[in-house]
């Protein structure tokens, strides 16, 4: 189809998806994303998620909303398709998990606003459907686990079930008995916080120690139910729905847009004059950052060129500048190189790290991903990068969006490695090497949790200590685990 | 009162080269004509001083200064002002028609004059050393701006005061050998410690031989300092020495300076011939030969060695180790800009040793496979530390967070008396331009107009506050050596200094 090809023929990429995206159908938006992602021609956190929240965005304007736990099914299983197309993007994911939290969260004030004077304990308890536990445990590692300590009431999931049919949030929780802990404690907040104490007092529950027995509890049927909703409201309500997560996740789109600029915006409160700062690869986050601080503070900024992935985009970056807008999903607003602002830029062969850490006050990293645990998968070359800055003392921060922030707990890090093109280390013209050696060339590197000082967010500064909270802001924890067809 | 303007005049362009201060001579000198010019220059001057006047009271200093580099016809003095304002030693003559506040000119030239007393009425004359003229801008014969340096100021001390030599540029006085040599040193063509010392020394072996003792002097008094110590210098010239060259060079000056001066020329020759034959044979040979029969026992029945770069001793260890018959796998990591393991790759991968070969970027997921590291050395330090190819202390980072052992092969030859805390002190830097990758070029300056024109790295000298650091060797703490296998055993990195004594300080 001529308008999802650049006019050149050339790689297609987020550009070509987002104008095709206005034309064809939904399924075969999907599908193109699909095979974008697997070809890796969609490449970094940024431009998938930009690229999901758009799809995303088609996908729930073209449903029609009736009942929320369908709509949250579309989501998923799209969701679920998209995740397989590339494991390792894990941006993919966060933006599916993200867009089903607002898709809940929404349901969940449409449908608290007539029971928002009723705000009792016993209305709380009862709203959610459950099915039997299931054995997955993989929702019980995550850290989403950790934060909402809430008490439950339990009592009121099996006595008072049909006075608050009428209320029903529409929430299922699939897994076990602490999530469905906290699911109950949603309903009657609107702001729907999980983990504040204020539940603690609405809830005194005496039952809370007495676990759920699995399968006595009659599932709700959610069509009746929501059907019931339905009657007490108008139909106004489920195109209220709608529009109202369209406009959520338009927010979120729109987030997407100005995270670099809001990280950007603290950079001042991390810089000081004189400073010799290190930093890796032709991330624009930090080369925003760095400039935001360079038109009003003098320092020096060591880059290592990330051989063999990126040494091309860093030199050019140290040069030019900003990445010209060619619909890779960069921000409009370019930026002048930092020499052009008076830094001092110097540039160094990754090997020479190690020698120079000494004399550097501050190391500067932007991840590919950042791990439920505070880890990061960041390009290869930084966990050199912040061994050498731990053996000198030296503090390691993360420019890093929300986006990047992934519930997901990594057991296996050598899972989420992805590995590069071995040509970029020989060429394959050298016949001699080519049969006799075996080249890896990995992309990522794990760095743990221990070795980051800081992380600089859109939402601010945080210890690594702190993400978990983050996490269960923006994810719910029936969200983790996308892939079990429920 | 003033003196000639004629004379003033005439010397005007010539502002700093008259020698005798011009006296002034009266005014009465002066042609109707000048004095119509003189006046009207009085009036330029008179608005511009109105004009300036609201500015700085340097401005009007500043604006005489240059003024008066052009024609000078200013009222009597002013033009001996003018010719004179460039000899600071002047006397102060005239005074100045309107006081002027002592505010230091911008050129120290003026610091002599004396600006005082307001006896005449204020015409626009601010000082003596001003000429009436307007304040015109002068266009900027200052020197140009010093082309910003483009060394890294913290290693400013290591950038090389000359360039390196070229074919054109050679002193006449090394011999061929020396200078081939010199060059293959530039172009790494021979790049390691071991072979550098080597070559050098077989180098001298053949400078040795078409030397000739002049007559009047003896050879031992005469060739260090005449001959060797050219040769020495052309070869830091073209790439700094190592430790093991330098102690190669004061083994050669020892046997040099102790040869009896009774001996005759040929014999004195072939002794330093054969003494240069029994040190590379002693120190560097048959050491090679015991270090890798010692090192092959570490590599233990399905190990996996890690090693970085290209160390000729390792690769010594590693091909004997498979010859042995030890199964054993090999991950070669490489940098840039000198991709030193591709050798070592290609050269294992011959033998049909399985090799893997990652990036240093790899380093991380290497490590975890690897069993032992092997490292070469350029030099180890009295404090223990491991001096070698820049990315080595990378490497040993990672191998002792990973516990994995590190093993470090290295001749009594390459043992120094010297330390070191950071690799900032002791280090070499290469040419920049070392790092530009090869398919980029420099934009040339045709076809400016065509908007933007988008920059690559290879302009990196246009472009002011950006500078490229090329580092050869960095310096790798003790903490993360296990062990230091010499001909003189096993050692810990402590025991460096013990066994530089022992070895080295005969020499």
């Amino acid at each position: 189809m001529p308008s999802a090809m650049n006019s050149f023929g050339a790689t297609p990429n987020l550009a070509t998806f987002l104008k095709a995206s206005k034309n064809n159908s939904i399924e075969s938006g999907i599908e193109l994303l699909v095979s974008l992602l697997q070809r890796r021609q969609v490449r970094n956190s940024r431009q998938s998620a930009l690229a999901t929240a758009h799809l995303l965005l088609r996908v729930i304007g073209q449903e029609r909303v009736r009942d929320v736990q369908v709509l949250i099914k579309r989501v998923r299983s799209v969701g679920r398709r998209l995740i397989s197309a590339q494991p390792r993007e894990m941006a993919v994911g966060n933006i599916v998990r993200r867009v089903l939290g607002i898709i809940r969260e929404v349901a969940e004030e449409a449908s608290a606003e007539p029971e928002s004077e009723v705000a009792s304990p016993s209305s709380g308890g009862m709203r959610e459907l459950h099915r039997p536990a299931l054995n997955s445990t993989i929702s019980s590692f995550s850290p989403l686990h950790q934060s909402s300590a809430l008490p439950a009431s339990f009592h009121s999931r099996f006595g008072s079930g049909d006075s608050s049919n009428d209320s029903t949030p529409l929430i299922q929780s699939f897994s076990d008995l602490s999530l469905v802990e906290q699911q109950q404690q949603r309903p009657a907040l609107a702001a729907a916080h999980a983990g504040s104490l204020f539940g603690l007092f609405q809830q005194p529950g005496s039952a809370r120690n007495t676990p759920p027995v699995t399968g006595t509890s009659t599932p709700i049927p959610s069509t009746p139910t929501k059907g019931k909703v339905a009657l007490n409201t108008s139909t106004s309500e489920t195109i209220d729905l709608k529009s109202e997560i369209l406009s959520s996740i338009r927010e979120l789109l729109d987030e997407l847009d100005v995270v670099d600029s809001q990280i950007a915006e603290s950079a001042l409160d991390h810089i000081h004059s004189g400073e010799v700062i290190l930093t890796n690869t032709s991330s624009q986050t930090v080369q925003r950052f760095l400039t935001a601080a360079a038109r009003k503070r003098k320092f020096t900024v060591v880059v290592a060129e990330t051989w063999p992935n990126d040494h091309q985009a860093t030199h050019s970056t140290i040069v030019n500048g900003s990445r010209p807008n060619d619909g890779t999903g960069e921000p409009d607003e370019p930026f002048k190189p930092l020499t052009a602002l008076g830094t001092t830029v110097i540039m160094i062969p990754d090997s020479a790290v190690f020698a120079l850490m000494s004399r550097i006050n501050k190391v500067i990293l932007a991840p590919h991903t950042v791990l439920a645990d505070g880890s990061l998968l960041a390009a290869s070359g930084s966990s050199t990068i912040a061994l050498a800055a731990r053996a000198h003392r030296v503090p390691v921060v993360v420019l890093s969006g929300i986006y990047k922030l992934s519930p997901v707990y990594p057991f296996d890090t050598a899972e989420l490695i992805e590995w590069g093109d071995p040509s970029k280390v020989i060429d394959y013209a050298d016949g001699e090497l080519v049969d006799s050696l075996t080249v890896s060339n990995p992309i990522f590197d794990h760095v743990g949790a221990d070795l980051i000082d800081l992380y600089i967010t859109n939402l601010g500064g945080h210890a690594p200590s702190y993400l978990y909270r983050i996490v269960a802001d923006h994810y719910r924890p029936e969200d983790v685990d996308l892939m079990s067809k429920a | 009162m003033a003196d000639t303007p004629n004379g003033a005049n005439g010397n005007v362009p010539e502002k700093k080269a008259e020698p005798a201060p011009a006296k002034s001579v009266g005014d009465d000198g002066l042609t109707p004509a000048e004095k119509k010019k003189r006046a009207k220059e009085e009036k330029q001057a008179r608005r511009a001083a109105e004009k300036a006047g609201a500015g700085t009271s340097t401005a009007p200093v500043t604006n005489g200064v240059e003024a008066s580099n052009g024609a000078v016809q200013p009222v009597g003095e002013s033009s001996s002002q003018a010719a004179q304002q460039q000899q600071p030693a002047q006397v102060p003559r005239a005074q100045p028609r309107r006081p002027v506040e002592q505010a230091a000119a911008p050129t120290s030239t003026q610091h002599g004059r004396n600006p005082s007393t307001a006896t005449q009425p204020p015409p626009p004359r601010r000082r003596n050393s001003q000429s009436v003229l307007p304040a015109v801008p002068k266009p900027a014969s200052k020197p140009p701006k010093p082309k910003e340096s483009k060394d890294v100021p913290l290693f400013s001390h290591l950038y090389a005061a000359q360039p390196r030599p070229t074919l054109l540029t050679t002193p006449k006085d090394i011999h061929p050998a020396i200078q081939a040599l010199g060059f293959q040193y530039s172009t790494y063509a021979i790049c390691g410690s071991t072979a550098r010392t080597a070559a050098m020394l077989l180098a001298f072996k053949a400078a040795i031989a078409d030397y000739t003792t002049p007559t009047g002097t003896s050879l031992a008094r005469h060739m260090t300092t005449h001959f060797l110590s050219p040769q020495i210098e052309f070869l830091k010239a073209c790439r700094p020495i190592s430790e093991s060259m330098g102690n190669g060079i004061r083994f050669l000056k020892k046997a040099v300076v102790e040869i009896d001066p009774s001996v005759d020329e040929g014999e004195a020759k072939a002794y330093l011939r054969d003494s240069i034959d029994m040190f590379l044979r002693e120190r560097i040979v048959v050491t090679d030969r015991a270090i890798a029969t010692a090192a092959v026992k570490q590599i233990k029945q399905n190990a996996v060695v890690l090693t970085y770069a290209k160390s000729s001793l390792v690769e010594k260890t590693l091909v004997e180790a498979h010859e042995a018959g030890t199964q054993f796998k090999v991950i070669c990591v490489d940098s840039r800009p000198l991709y030193e393991g591709r050798n070592l790759a290609r050269t294992l991968g011959r033998r049909g040793i399985e090799v893997e070969y990652t990036p240093l970027s790899g380093i991380a997921h290497a490590m975890k496979d690897a069993t032992l590291v092997l490292l070469g050395a350029r030099s180890m330090l009295s404090n223990g530390r491991l001096v070698s190819r820049v990315g080595t202390a990378s490497i040993a980072l990672h191998a002792s967070h990973a516990d994995v052992p590190v093993i470090v092969l290295c001749e009594s030859v390459k043992f120094t008396g010297k330390v070191a805390l950071d690799s900032v002190v002791l280090n070499e830097i290469a040419p920049p331009e070392e790092l530009l990758l090869p398919d980029t070029t420099p934009t040339t300056t045709e076809g400016e107009g065509e908007g933007e024109k988008v920059k690559t790295l290879a302009d990196w000298r246009d472009i002011p506050g950006l500078q490229i650091l090329n580092l050869m060797y960095d310096v790798t703490p003790a903490e993360y050596i296990r062990m230091v296998i010499c001909e003189y055993g096993s050692l810990p990195p402590s025991s460096v200094p013990v066994v530089h004594r022992l070895a080295n300080e005969g020499v």
